[in-house]
């Protein structure tokens, strides 16, 4: 009985998609598990030595690193979201618009732009000595380590929460922001006493994922010389070729974002405000005078920190560079770049698609099926990358014998180090952006054009085609460009999974700034800032559109 | 012979959750046309999708114009079951136009008998002089009967109706349903209609039932 219900169960729900969508799966999650597989195997010399001298230096770093971010980034991240909310000041809309452009500059562009802007050479000594003789203890102005790290993460990634933040107060304060000030509150308190515990779960969202970019990051950390998890996991690849110690550090470092999950959810619970139904839009106060000066002076200094201080100085470089770095090659090399990420974006806007249309009709495995869609990316780039190079490792060693036979010589990496595997990476990592936008693109058609396209006889491939696709176009090419723009300038797995002397444009700028050749990174690093931008735009926009 | 023909058909929509249609049966003759009256919420619209396949039974069976399309161990499609729907909302496609609608369920035939069709269907709903335009281009009336000749132009074995005046002003009503009865008199269509209004009924309809149903079948 029940048997024959799975299998009426079976005759009406498995077709190709179903399967596409199981191989989808299967792809994203094999590489993610083999990584934890690695806990359960015996440790080799390698391991026991990184054990011993070296995780808690990781540890350790790790955890500074993520608190005092978090801590700085929420600081800033609600102050700036509390003044552009409750208050109007000259400037306002500009800032409101502009204080989310620092997630445009890749952090590690930033950490190289910076500690050379203020190196002995750079442009602060030169002209504190030269113009205005001042002669300070160089020491004191140089970024390194961990100060480094943590000034840069916080000025370049404090607009997680200020966005979070910002649109939680704008839309749900109002009530309490007007019943306060009418009981005659100062701001002050009304920041410390309101604000920050009402905001708290926006806060924390926020935070969240300030926390979960610096625990990824690969480039600021390597670039100061500072030991976290990932920059372990990349030297334990490159400097020892050992990719069973790079998969067990690769497994702690993902017990500890499952961890920060749980906390996450922790904090989020234990306080949960009836928000008034009802929210309108608060009104903001005119500031006066000093004040509004004030105001204006925070957001602008903030502002030109995060993005335009480094975005001149990138210029400046750049027209030194110019005419040395605009060449064919330099060509050649966007075309490198644009053409990976175009084949990987369309290989997950496949995929998104099929997967996003399976999982419509509510039920346990749809469920299931989009949490592991998207787990890749709540997965940090290094992680996804030791597992996927390991996978293939193993399959070209599986492989061999067809090699062989194809006269490919004695057992050659074939697949590891082809283009095959970093497209493969992208793929993991970033469909979690082009399902999103599939998902949210079959949610606006609804299924009442698939429901009455089967009532006229058409199954459900020629309805996708006939009905759906024309659409979904919307959906598609948004989820096109955001997921294109991530693919153009993520480094780190681009670093650890392209073929030998492959070269994307992130690639190419970390090396320039890795071997001091800071001005010649500055061209590239300006295109990455350029598309970035754009695609925070895009995602304003979209942003608006859906709202409206 | 029945052209609808349930059997304690039984549905809900989790496995502890109360049955929304417990053990239902029905069956319908050729050229009949049932009125399903019943308060809201009361499973009418989940009777007609288990009917048209968009959801599946717990339990029962369900066979039309003599063919088994659902019952404990097989499932068939909502396309292959001959069934046509008329939706609350109409849902006509926006990105076609009045025409290319009407032929979307036609795609198996001849171009010729697709075209004459197209001409026949239009004519029986009064549509002729608009088949250019896009659904957005019309009034609600005037989808409301592009909707209806959309089902019917495949010639379904029976047209399942989901409150199709419930879009419609009050005038407008009253010469409608005057000219839905007529186009499923001509058409010879076995219908099933579902509303709330007792008048739709009285109007358009052969025979009558009430969900949920105190005798268990008619
Ligand atoms: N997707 C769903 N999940 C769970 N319950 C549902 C779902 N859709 C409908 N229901 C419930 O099933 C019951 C029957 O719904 P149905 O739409 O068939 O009623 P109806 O008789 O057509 O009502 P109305 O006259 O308002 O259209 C309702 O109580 C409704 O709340
Ligand atoms: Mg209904």
């Amino acid at each position: 009985m029940e048997l024959d219900k799975a299998r009426r169960y079976f005759q009406k729900e498995c077709n190709g998609w179903w399967l596409i969508s199981m191989v989808g799966a299967g792809v994203i999650l094999l590489p993610i598990l083999y990584v934890f597989l690695s806990l359960f195997q015996s440790p080799n010399e390698n391991w026991i030595h990184i054990r011993q001298y070296l995780l808690q230096t990781y540890t350790v770093n790790t955890i500074i690193l993520v608190t005092v971010t978090g801590l700085l980034t929420a600081f800033i991240g609600v102050l700036l979201a509390w003044l552009i909310a409750s208050y109007d000041f000259p400037f306002k809309r500009f800032f409101r618009f502009t204080l989310i452009f620092p997630l445009a500059i890749p952090p590690y562009i930033a950490a190289y732009t910076y500690r050379n802007m203020l190196s002995y050479t750079g442009v602060v000594q030169s002209t504190l000595r030269n113009q205005l003789d001042i002669h300070i203890n160089s020491e004191l102005l140089t970024l390194t380590s961990v100060s480094g790290s943590i000034f840069i993460f916080t000025f370049f990634l404090y607009p997680y929460v200020y966005l979070i933040t910002l649109a939680f107060l704008e839309k749900q304060s109002a009530a309490y922001i007007e019943n306060a000030r009418m009981l005659g509150q100062k701001p002050v308190p009304i920041f410390f006493k309101i604000i920050l515990p009402l905001s708290r779960p926006a806060i924390i969202g926020g935070v969240v994922l300030v926390v979960y970019e610096v625990l990824s990051d690969y480039g600021v950390t390597s670039y100061f010389g500072v030991h976290t998890f990932t920059t372990a996991i990349f030297q334990t690849w490159f400097g020892m070729y050992d990719v069973d110690s790079a998969m067990r550090l690769a497994s702690w470092l993902m017990i500890m974002i499952v961890g920060l999950v749980f906390i996450e959810r922790l904090l989020r619970k234990r306080r949960r405000y009836h928000l008034p139904r009802q929210s309108r839009s608060i009104v903001p106060v005119r500031l006066k005078g000093g004040k509004a000066v004030a105001a204006s002076l925070v957001c602008g200094t903030i502002v030109s920190i995060g993005f335009f201080i480094p975005v001149i100085q990138l210029l400046a470089w750049a027209g030194m560079t110019f005419h040395t770095i605009w060449d064919s090659q330099f060509f050649e090399l966007l075309y490198q770049t644009v053409y990976i990420a175009v084949i990987a974006t369309a290989i997950i806007l496949v995929f998104s698609t099929i997967i996003a249309n399976v999982t419509r009709s509510p039920s346990t495995f749809s469920y299931i099926l989009s949490k592991i869609v998207t787990a890749g990316y709540s997965i940090p780039g290094a992680i996804i990358a030791i597992g996927v190079l390991a996978l293939f490792i193993l399959l070209d060693g599986w492989l061999a014998p067809v090699y062989e036979w194809m006269e490919l010589g004695e057992a050659p990496l074939i697949l590891s180090l082809s283009l095959v595997m970093l497209v493969v990476g992208y793929v993991i990592r970033y469909m979690a952006m082009g399902y999103n936008a599939m998902e949210v693109g079959f949610e606006k058609v609804g299924n009442r054009y698939t429901e009455s396209s089967r009532m006229l006889g058409h199954g459900k491939t020629t309805t996708f085609f006939k009905v759906e696709l024309p659409l979904l176009k919307g959906a598609l090419l948004s989820g096109f460009l955001l997921t294109f723009i991530e693919i153009f300038k993520e480094l780190p797995l681009a670093l650890l999974l392209r073929p030998f002397n492959f070269e994307t444009l992130a690639t190419k700028t970390y090396q320039y700034a890795n071997d001091e050749r800071i001005y010649e990174a500055a061209i590239p690093s300006l295109i990455i800032i350029a598309v970035s931008v754009l695609s925070v735009i895009v995602v304003q926009l979209l942003d608006r559109r859906v709202k409206e | 012979m029945n052209i609808v023909d349930i059997q304690e058909l039984s549905f809900s929509f989790s496995r502890n959750d109360e049955p929304i249609i417990d053990r239902f049966s029905l069956s319908i003759k050729k050229g009949e046309v049932v009125g399903i009256l019943g308060p809201s919420g009361s499973g009418k619209s989940t009777l007609l999708r288990l009917i048209a396949g968009l959801e599946m039974p717990s339990s029962g069976s369900i066979t039309i114009a003599g063919r088994r399309v659902v019952d404990d161990r097989m499932f068939i499609q909502p396309e292959d079951r001959g069934v046509g729907m008329v939706f609350q909302d109409y849902a006509l496609f926006p990105h076609m136009t009045v025409k290319d609608n009407i032929m979307f369920g036609l795609s198996g035939l001849p171009r010729d008998k697709r075209k004459s069709d197209l001409e026949e269907m239009l004519e029986l709903v009064q549509m002729q002089d608009y088949k250019k335009r896009y659904p957005h281009e019309l009034s609600g009336g005037q989808q409301q009967r592009v909707a209806l000749a959309r089902a019917l132009a495949p010639r379904p074995n029976v047209l399942l109706m989901d409150e199709p005046f419930s879009n419609l002003d009050t005038d407008l009503k009253d010469e409608i349903r005057h000219d839905l009865r007529e186009i499923l008199q001509k058409a010879d269509m076995t219908s099933i209609l579902v509303t709330h209004d007792q008048k739709d009924v009285a109007a358009i309809c052969t025979k009558q039932m009430m969900v949920p149903v105190t005798s268990r079948s008619m």
